[in-house]
């Protein structure tokens, strides 16, 4: 009946959204590397046939995934990312880049408490799409949500986007304090202190200060306390037991975004004269300037 | 009384009826869709607010409660006939039948939509072409006037008045599509600025909202009836008048009306360039596009970003005090500037006289209403050079629907996409250069003072010309780097004269116009006479500041950034 669901990447999360979106229509996977299941494709034109498209690449891949694709796009196609990263030094959005570098305006986000294998599986779980179209929040719907998979929907696509990204950051550091058994009133106040920085950073990004503390911020965020393990939980364990940035992150077993985008963040932050020291501290830390117990020790002191 | 009479609508009578011809545009049809298109405007608005009980007691409780709030405080004619009728419509409607209720919201739209629809008057259009420059010519330089009614030269106003841009394109587009122009707006002369240089580049007569106010001014009045414009009463504050403005300008471009509207929504107060666009008649364009496709019309919408850029700008005293009474809560309509008076108009055209190029039209690269750009066959071409076919961006499981809250998305990225055009193609002017490095030099030499403390140093602050002629050559150099990347023009004048020739020019302009001395030169020094109307000026190049300054100047640069992020 209705157009196939496109996927872009055939990392973990893409192959289960593919999964998610298969168990109630048809689904068609794009990845270089390709696979044996039938509808998985290396050709990128066969994309053009759906309606909806989720794209599940790093930030870092989304120039040239957009610029593959933008050619097979035109008005009808609503696309949908789920990366938790922001592009270049002014920190674009990726669901912006796509708005600007492709014919989709009809754009937006899947954020929040999301877990994988959660909606492969359809266990409890939600998340948020953040969009200006209402239809793109209602597609997105139809193709993944099931009996218990709750997705609410947010205007504020900037807020969102932010949010995701800043939250991947504060998990890494949730990551680490776990491990050290930092008590648990510390780490309370270094992650309420670490969602306000990354309000004002949204803010200033063009975001809603409420949106932070909601499903795309503080839900996203309880998630990774609450134990979901994520991959930025897992490096920010790994690193707690003193493996280099390299080892720690082949252990996460995932590209972390995170990593990247701690010292973009606060260059942005000095440039536009907003307070990110978190994100500052975090930088440092993975570059090695200083180590996460001296950075820690510094946010508290401060 | 004669002022009165002129601002009547007043018609040419009905003596030789013209015909249009097909090669017309839809406007010359105009007055025989009249009826029909305020028919559909009264149908669209009933259909809206009559399907349930609740929104119909609604409107109608809304509107009476405003009309009567608004002419209980008007106390004239309009108030003695119409205020009997909104109380008692007050009182009546709770006990109203749905029949009666229906009855009084047809009759409510079927007035309001009278009082918006305009006239086109071919025959005035015609007269108008042939005798508005020599007209204008006249307002400014009375003795010239029998000379230039005989001489086939270019009147002055000519010389005055420069447009630039995608003149070619438009014309070719204006006969595939319907162009809704959407420019920069700092004076009331625009809309007749704009409307005369259409006509001048032979681009077809356009439709807009004029302010009731715009009407009183006898000069105008006459050619604002017949050509097109019709009423918007900015007194009038209810719903149902809003939507009626809004389905009216939809109902026009749906049927392929050249349309122009200001998206700032009033002429900006600072000086500054719009910083924030009031879209909602920009959205009835989406709208009527949308709907064209539904209902299997393929006529595209174009947006034509323009700058319309003065060096002078007849009303800026009014306008940057009323931006500093009130910072932000602007009164919305001005009655007593210098627009509306008589011996303003005729300073203000004698003083621009002989300059060329006073006012620079910029017609930019036309959009869609998608924010994608147009190919020179009308094609629009998506970024990364994709040419898209703009109904699908109306699609949804394979075919074009209707989504009010899907094109209000697209018309607020749309507006983001005509601010971004707005900075690149706005028109750096010479005034506007020496009041930003004068302006700029003040900051400098009261570090740590506020924008109001600044304000107060009326001549205190100078410079020598040798020093204040230098800095102005590099800065227009630097600015001119800013052209060649894209990032904004300037207008001729100011690119090829000699930094002396800008800063005296600059001064001569403003001198004699402006009521208060702005900058003058006292021995070999220059002075920054009046801070106030500097900024006005200066304001235009918030945006740019930083990339126009030396690193000598980059924090006073910074300063003036910051009052384009207040605003």
């Amino acid at each position: 009946m209705s157009a196939p669901v496109g996927v872009v990447g055939g990392g973990r999360f893409g192959r289960s959204l593919a999964t998610a979106i298969l168990r109630s229509g048809d689904a068609i996977l794009w990845s270089r590397s390709g696979g044996e299941e039938a509808h998985v494709t290396t050709e990128v034109k066969e994309l053009s046939r759906c309606e909806l498209i989720f794209l599940s690449v790093p930030s870092t891949h989304v120039p040239a995934v957009a610029k593959a694709l933008a050619p097979h796009l035109d008005g009808r196609h609503l696309l949908v990312h789920v990366s938790r990263g922001l592009i270049g030094d002014d920190l674009w959005t990726v669901s912006r880049h796509l708005r600007h570098n492709t014919p989709a305006r009809r754009v937006g986000c899947l954020a929040g408490p999301l877990d994988a294998e959660a909606f492969s599986e359809d266990r409890p779980g939600g998340g948020i799409v953040g969009t200006q179209f209402p239809e793109v929040a209602d597609a997105v719907r139809a193709a993944i949500a099931g009996a218990s998979l709750r997705l609410y929907d947010s205007r504020d696509v900037v807020g969102v986007e932010v949010a995701s990204a800043m939250v991947g950051l504060l998990a890494l550091q949730a990551g680490f304090c776990l491990e050290r058994h930092i008590p648990p009133s510390a780490m309370a106040v270094m992650m309420s202190r670490g969602l306000a920085e990354a309000a004002r950073v949204g803010v200033k990004l063009g975001g809603e200060e409420a949106t932070f503390y909601g499903m795309a911020g503080s839900g996203d965020l309880f998630a990774a306390l609450g134990g979901d393990e994520r991959a930025e939980v897992r490096l920010g364990r790994a690193l707690a037991r003193k493996l280099d940035l390299e080892a720690a992150g082949r252990e996460a077993g995932a590209y972390i975004e995170g990593v990247t985008i701690a010292r973009r963040v606060a260059a942005y932050a000095e440039r536009v004269g907003i307070e990110a020291p978190i994100a500052a501290v975090t930088a440092r830390a993975l570059d090695g300037e200083m180590s996460i117990e001296d950075g820690l020790r510094y946010l508290m002191e401060r | 009384m004669l002022k009165k009479l002129l601002s009547r609508p007043m018609r040419l009578p009905r003596l030789k009826p013209y015909v249009p011809s097909p090669d017309d545009p839809a406007i010359f049809w105009f007055n025989s869709e009249r009826d029909d298109i305020i028919r559909e405007v009264v149908r669209r608005l009933v259909e809206r607010y009559a399907h349930d009980r609740a929104s119909l007691e609604y409107a109608l409780n809304e509107v009476a409660f405003h009309e009567t709030r608004r002419l209980e405080g008007q106390r004239d004619e309009e108030a003695k006939a119409a205020l009997g009728y909104w109380r008692g419509l007050l009182r009546r409607i709770a006990r109203m039948s749905d029949d009666a209720k229906r009855d009084a919201l047809r009759g409510i739209a079927q007035r309001m939509a009278r009082d918006i629809a305009g006239n086109f008057d071919p025959r005035v259009y015609s007269l108008a072409t042939r005798v508005t420059p020599r007209l204008l010519t006249g307002v400014m330089r009375p003795a010239s006037l029998p000379q230039d009614l005989a001489s086939l030269g270019a009147p002055a106003i000519d010389e005055m008045l420069r447009a630039e841009g995608e003149l070619d394109l438009l014309k070719r587009l204006e006969k595939i599509g319907t162009l809704v122009y959407v420019p920069t707006h700092s004076s009331n002369l625009d809309s007749i600025a704009l409307g005369y240089s259409l006509m001048r580049e032979d681009l077809a007569p356009v439709v807009y909202g004029a302010g009731k106010n715009l009407f009183t001014n006898p000069i105008i009045s006459f050619f604002m009836h017949n050509l097109g414009a019709y009423r918007v009463d900015r007194r009038v504050s209810a719903r149902l008048y809003k939507e009626a403005l809004k389905t009216y300008s939809c109902v026009m471009i749906e049927r392929g009306y050249h349309s122009l509207f200001f998206p700032g929504g009033t002429r900006s107060r600072s000086g500054m360039l719009e910083r924030h666009l009031k879209l909602g008649l920009a959205g009835t364009a989406v709208e009527a596009f949308a709907r064209n496709q539904v209902f299997g019309i393929d006529r595209p919408v174009w947006f034509v970003p323009v700058t319309i850029n003065y060096g002078l700008v007849m009303e800026a005293e009014s306008l940057i005090e009323d931006h500093l009474k009130l910072m932000g809560e602007a009164r919305y309509i001005i009655e007593d500037d210098e627009f509306s008076q008589v011996d303003r108009w005729v300073t203000f055209f004698r003083k621009l006289i002989g300059t060329q190029g006073a006012c620079v039209i910029r017609y930019g690269r036309p959009v869609d209403c998608f924010g994608n750009t147009v190919d020179d066959d009308g094609r629009s071409v998506a970024p990364g050079g994709t040419v898209v076919d703009p109904g699908t961006y109306v699609w949804r499981h394979g075919a074009p629907v209707l989504d009010a809250h899907r094109d209000a998305a697209y018309t607020r990225e749309l507006g983001e996409t005509l601010l971004d055009v707005y900075r690149k193609d706005t028109v750096l002017m010479q005034t506007q250069l020496t009041a930003h490095v004068l302006f700029r030099r003040l900051v400098r030499e009261t570090p740590g003072v506020d924008l109001f403390g600044r304000l107060r140093f009326r001549g205190e602050v100078r410079m020598p010309r040798e020093d204040f002629v230098r800095d102005l050559g590099e800065t227009r150099d630097r600015a001119a780097a800013v052209e060649s990347a894209g990032g904004v023009r300037l207008s001729r004048k100011l690119r090829k004269s000699t930094p002396e020739a800008i800063l005296d020019e600059s001064i001569a302009v403003w001198d004699g116009y402006h009521t208060r001395c702005v900058s003058r030169q006292v021995g070999s020094d220059i002075v920054a006479e009046d801070p106030t109307l500097l900024l006005y000026y200066q304001n235009r190049l918030v945006d740019y500041a930083q990339q126009v300054a030396s690193d000598d100047d980059l924090p006073a640069a910074r300063e003036i950034s910051l009052l384009g992020a207040q605003a």
